[in-house]
């Protein structure tokens, strides 16, 4: 019992002393896109296709993208690494826009996406999602998670989303965030993408690291649009048996 | 209290956090959700002293949550209490058992879920031996206990209950589930205190709890399979079947393939091969051969079935049969996959061809009637295993084999004229050939990735054979007209015996450097050895005599270095090699009247070179792309062409070898850019090419005037060259309903040829132009129309008046339609024009095939299906063929009308589309 108790006094300054420093650092992540899993929901292919997909690619389809996310208590910026990861053959592959910085403070989002042939700069504020939160813990890169559940309707995808309380930033991976805490895993469909942390490193982060550059150069549009856009697309794309998810950051 | 609740105004919710000793928890996370969903409405934090306050709260009930590291998460329905204040007072975490966190979420790294006081277990998530019961699975868990009878305890407590799915599994024992149930079918394990049985039955709570526990199932939905059978009945005889059948699961994969008909299919359908071979339909890292393009060499073989990747049936008539069986076997770390394939095909071919031959000043013409009834048959066993020895080591074994066997009987009706129809000879040939072949190819590849990123090792041996056997019966009966002294009979029994095996190894290290560089160095090697054995014998009625001038036994050895190095630079999309190789031919070829011979004449031939490679693969933003190289291809002559042999199997057409050829190389240039895009659907791409021959390996043909017997020899020529440029572009007309593309290519030929020992240049310009039109304006009705136009101008150096312009031109029209009752028409309409003005050829070939179907049974998993094949009669099995020094043209006697009724049983379902299928 007083091993116990020791144990959990040890745990709570540990715990206490650690907060001190829990908001500001960065997390690499790993983003692992299983695309037959993807493309087994487009509404067009027959299930013969899908099947006949699944069994020749289905053990196979693993495709991986690290990502970065810099934070402190007020701001954060995730994106991809500053040093480019190569492929496995190591040839260079073109990276599509994805920038995406946050300001908590004053509640704005600045995303900076390219996405069906152009690179739009998104500037609105910062956008709310009914998170539910469940009843399910794990560990995810060494932190207690919790569950929370939401749904992104324009791209139809059910969100999973496992966040550590204690490092008490709203923020995470993709355009996600909004919870009690760091968004640590982040699950679409059950599996068919997840972006998991890798490595959580707390650190001083300075603030030209997360200042957003003056010179992001897109189309300015606002969020409404850039969902109008994405659903339009979307539409286009099933009704032409086209694959939507080739042009736009899924 | 509800009262007061409905007279608004916010409220402030607050409390104290602390575990079960009272001691306070600071920084503890406080959340509201809404009941109903569990909506998060509202969080915060507890200050140092563990206190929380939420200001400015709706009025509502609420559930109240803490959540706090290595404490349960802390739960409590809320309602607002009269007053602006509601104080929760402290709430007590407990603490998370450390023996469910340290095994559950460290160890096992599975999600635990707690609702109230129920544990649920990610069963998956605790690995048990492939054939284990729940009770071996529930030992794994931690805190439950199964002693050796099988009684089960949770958490000290005995356990009561197991209940599959929330129900009773064949009554109250709870072994019953626990012994009987495979560990696979499980997916969670739920530990509660539920309700006993009698407060169940009763309804009424008699506040007793007994330990249950309760397993979920596995959706089955990765498990399964199907099966697809088409027979089919047609006018003129025809018939055609099909069954397949696919059974996997996430690790193993069979399936059965069989056909057979008499509709000209010999080849399985893209879909039926991937269906067969499932993931291994598409192997890219199976090739041994490291190192950049330029150089290398090649020897392909096609002892493995290919998938057919379009085109229509095959020419004359065929009988196919074929059937096969595959397993693969995938567990990520280890995949093994076995297949094998049988499949025949009887053709019959009919074929009577005419040429034009044109001589330095002059030209004549031959006519062919000739009939082939072949049959050949292939057994194809096939064998691949990979397996992942670690993160960093990989070995791949690849065993694939062939064993043919086949007949073909020839019988030809053959003339040549001159002037004005004076036929100078003519002859009748009536072969029959029996052949047997071995070919097999084994591949052992080793991988190693270094701890350094980027940095790899790869190393390949490889063992290939390929043995024939052949016996022919040739008898022809050869007249010339103007010179009966030539007239002869020929009889005779040709025996060929041939071996080839060829041990391959390569090696290749990839070295990162100023991490934007990679330095790869590698090392072909190839040892081939062919041996030949041709007995020849003049059969008489006297008996057999061996022909000393066609008898013939040959050896050839052939061994290939190629040694290279080349950088690439890499960084954002921008991929830039160059690089550098030697390679060193060495060909040892000796040859006699018979193996037994005491003295061999021998040719030896080294030959060493340096091949450049150059490459840009740029991956530009917003889809666009942009490629060029340059590599120099150098090839070997084949043996045949090297060996100073007659062959005069057809006196009017004598091969003759040289063995004095040397390896042809071919530099060639070719560029391209690719765009689409996605938000109008626009696409375009345009390619240029351009090539070079040196000591370009080409064959000399010597008339003889007199009696016009042909005897070819290769050389070596150098100047050929050809360039060209294509390009495309596509757009919708209206967005999802129309899209139009275009496309063009110009092309430029020089080809050198001599004839009679007069060099013979042959300039060929073409330009093609085609057109797209794809209209999907609803499910019920597509269209999709296509037209190509194609204009060709062939100049010939020598003999000018022989110049010709071809022009081609392809309409082709592919209509569905959807009527009721799940009644689906089709019509595939394919018109084409083909005008050579030189031989006055105009000739037209509509051919329409339709068909009418209807999807029945239950699930759609039935079809019945009416097709009427080439409707007007006009599929001719015509070809043309312009080279260098003559002009043919051939027609096939080839299936044509003829109509089709057909069932289709698919367990799937059959999807009717009037769509095409874009993929994916």
């Amino acid at each position: 019992m007083k091993a116990v108790l020791i144990s959990i006094l040890l745990l709570v300054t540990v715990v206490f002393y650690a907060d001190a420093q829990k908001t500001e650092g960065e997390i690499t992540y790993e983003r692992v896109f299983h695309w037959t899993r993807v493309y087994s929901r487009l509404s067009y292919m027959s299930q013969e296709e899908k099947d006949r997909m699944k069994l020749t690619w289905g053990n196979d389809d693993e495709s991986k993208q690290e990502m970065l996310l810099i934070f402190n208590d007020k701001q954060s910026y995730y994106s991809y690494p500053k040093v480019e990861t190569l492929s496995e053959g190591g040839y260079s592959w073109t990276k599509e826009e994805f920038k995406s910085y946050r300001d908590y403070e004053n509640g704005k989002m600045t995303d900076l996406i390219a996405m069906l042939g152009k690179t739009y700069l998104i500037e609105d504020s910062l956008q709310t999602f009914n998170w539910k939160v469940m009843n399910k813990i794990k560990e995810v890169a060494g932190y207690m998670c919790m569950m929370a559940v939401t749904e992104d309707t324009v791209k139809g995808q059910k969100i999973t989303a496992w966040f550590a309380d204690n490092i008490p930033v709203s923020g995470g991976p993709q355009l996600f965030g909004g919870l009690p805490g760091m968004i640590l895993e982040l699950d679409v469909n059950d599996g068919d993408i997840v972006t998991t942390a890798k490595e959580v490193k707390f650190r001083p982060v300075t603030e030209e690291e997360l200042a957003i550059p003056k010179k992001l150069k897109g189309r300015k549009i606002n969020h409404a649009k850039y969902q109008e856009l994405m659903s339009t697309h979307i539409r286009d794309s099933i009704k032409a048996h086209r694959n939507p998810f080739w042009s736009i950051p899924y | 209290m509800v009262v007061h609740a409905q007279t608004g105004g916010r409220f402030t919710l607050k409390g104290v956090v602390t575990d079960t000793s009272g001691a306070v928890l600071p920084e503890a996370t406080v959340m509201l959700l809404l009941p109903k969903d569990s909506s998060l409405v509202n969080f915060g934090r507890t200050n140092k002293e563990g206190v929380f306050e939420l200001k400015n709260l709706k009025r509502a009930q609420y559930i109240f949550k803490v959540s706090y590291v290595g404490f349960v998460p802390y739960q409590e329905t809320v309602n607002p209490k009269d007053g602006d204040v509601t104080d929760l007072g402290r709430m007590k975490m407990k603490v998370l058992q450390k023996e469910l966190y340290e095994v559950v979420i460290k160890t096992a790294r599975a999600p635990l879920s707690i609702r109230g006081d129920t544990v649920e277990f990610d069963a998956r998530a605790f690995k048990v031996p492939p054939g284990s019961t729940v009770e071996d699975l529930l030992r794994k868990l931690p805190g439950m206990q199964v002693d050796a009878d099988g009684n089960i305890k949770a958490q000290g407590e005995e356990v009561k209950r197991v209940t599959v799915d929330g129900k009773r599994f064949f009554g109250d024992d709870p072994k019953m589930a626990t012994k009987n149930l495979p560990a696979e079918a499980i997916n969670k394990v739920q530990v509660f205190n539920g309700k006993t049985e009698q407060s169940k039955v009763t309804g009424v709570d008699d506040g007793k709890r007994e330990k249950t526990v309760n397993l979920e199932l596995k959706d089955s939905h990765k498990k399964g399979g199907f099966g697809k059978a088409i027979a089919g009945v047609g006018t003129d005889k025809r018939l055609e079947g099909k069954v397949s059948y696919n059974r996997f699961d996430d690790k193993q994969q069979f399936a059965l393939l069989g056909f057979g008909n008499n509709t000209n299919q010999s080849g399985i359908a893209r879909n039926d091969y991937q269906d067969f071979k499932g993931s291994q339909s598409f192997n890219w890292g199976d090739d041994g051969d490291f190192g950049f393009n330029s150089g290398r060499y090649y020897g392909g073989d096609d002892i493995t079935i290919q998938p057919n990747w379009g085109g229509g049936g095959s020419e004359g008539f065929t009988k196919n049969f074929a059937g096969g069986a595959n397993y693969n076997y995938d567990n990520k770390k280890t995949k093994l996959s076995t297949s094998y394939f049988y499949n025949q095909t009887k053709a019959i071919m009919d074929v009577r061809s005419s040429t034009e031959n044109f001589l330095t000043n002059d030209s004549y013409s031959s006519l062919a009637n000739s009939k082939t009834i072949g049959f050949t048959g292939n057994h194809r066993p096939s064998f691949r295993f990979e397996k992942n020895i670690d993160s960093l080591n990989t070995i791949i074994l690849i065993s694939n084999s062939r064993i043919n066997a086949g007949d073909d009987h020839f019988d030809s009706y053959q003339r040549s004229f001159r002037n004005e129809g004076v036929v100078t000879n003519q002859s009748t040939v009536k072969n029959f050939s029996e052949y047997s072949s071995f070919a097999m190819a084994n591949l052992l590849l080793y991988r190693h990735k270094f701890k350094k990123k980027g940095r790899n090792f790869a190393a390949s041996i490889g063992y290939n054979i390929n043995n024939a056997d052949e016996n022919k019966d040739l008898s022809s009966n050869n007249v010339f007209f103007q010179d009966s002294a030539r007239n002869s009979i020929i009889n005779q029994l040709n025996e060929t015996e041939s071996t080839r095996g060829n041990l391959k190894g390569s090696l290749s290290y990839i070295e990162p450097f100023a991490k934007k560089f990679f330095w790869e160095t590698f090392y072909n090697y190839s040892m081939r050895k062919d041996k030949v054995d041709r007995d020849v014998f003049d059969v008489s009625d006297a008996g057999r005599e061996v022909n000393p001038l066609l008898t013939r036994f040959y050896s050839n050895d052939f061994t290939y270095n190629r040694v290279g190095t080349s950088v690439r630079y890499s960084n954002k999309g921008l991929n830039l090699s160059a690089g550098l190789a030697g390679v060193q031919f060495e060909l040892r070829g000796k040859f006699a009247a018979d193996k037994a011979a005491s003295d061999f004449m021998r040719v030896t031939k080294s030959y060493f070179t340096l091949v450049p490679n150059v490459s840009v693969n740029y991956d530009l933003k917003n889809n666009r792309y942009l490629y060029a190289e340059y590599g120099l291809n150098v090839r070997e002559p084949s043996i045949t062409d090297l060996q100073p042999i007659v062959d005069n199997s057809n006196p009017l057409f004598i091969t003759e070898g040289n063995p004095d050829l040397i390896p042809s190389s071919t530099h060639s240039v070719y560029a391209g850019y690719n765009m689409f895009n996605p938000a109008n659907f626009i696409n375009l791409y345009i390619g240029l090419s351009y090539n070079y021959n040196v000591n370009q390996i080409v064959y000399n043909r010597t008339v003889n005037v007199e009696n016009l017997i042909t005897t070819t020899r290769p050389i070596n020529v150098s100047g050929g060259y050809s360039y060209g440029s294509y390009g495309g572009f596509g757009f919708p007309l209206k967005k999802t309903k129309a899209t139009m593309n275009l496309n063009a290519s110009i092309n430029y030929n020089n080809n050198i040829t001599y004839i009679n020992d007069v060099e013979n240049e042959t300039n060929t310009n073409s330009y093609n132009f085609g057109t797209r039109l794809d209209l999907t304006p609803s499910d019920a009705f597509t269209f999709y129309g296509n037209a190509n136009w194609g204009f060709s101008n062939s100049e010939y150096s020598i003999n000018t008046n022989q110049n010709q312009k071809i022009f081609n031109a392809t309409y082709g029209a592919d209509v569905n339609a959807k009527g009721p009752k799940d009644i689906y028409f089709n019509a595939k309409f394919n018109y084409r024009i083909y005008k050579n003005d030189q031989f006055g050829f105009d000739q037209k070939l509509p051919i329409l095939n339709l068909s009418v179907y209807k999807i029945v049974l239950k699930s759609k998993k039935g079809e019945i299906r009416l097709t009427a094949n080439d409707v007007f009669k006009k599929n001719l099995g015509i070809t043309q063929n312009v080279n260098q020094n003559y002009y043919t043209e051939r027609r096939v006697a080839t299936l044509s009308r003829y109509f089709m009724l057909s069932f289709t049983y698919n367990m799937r379902g059959v999807t009717a589309s009037v769509r095409r299928s874009n993929n994916y």
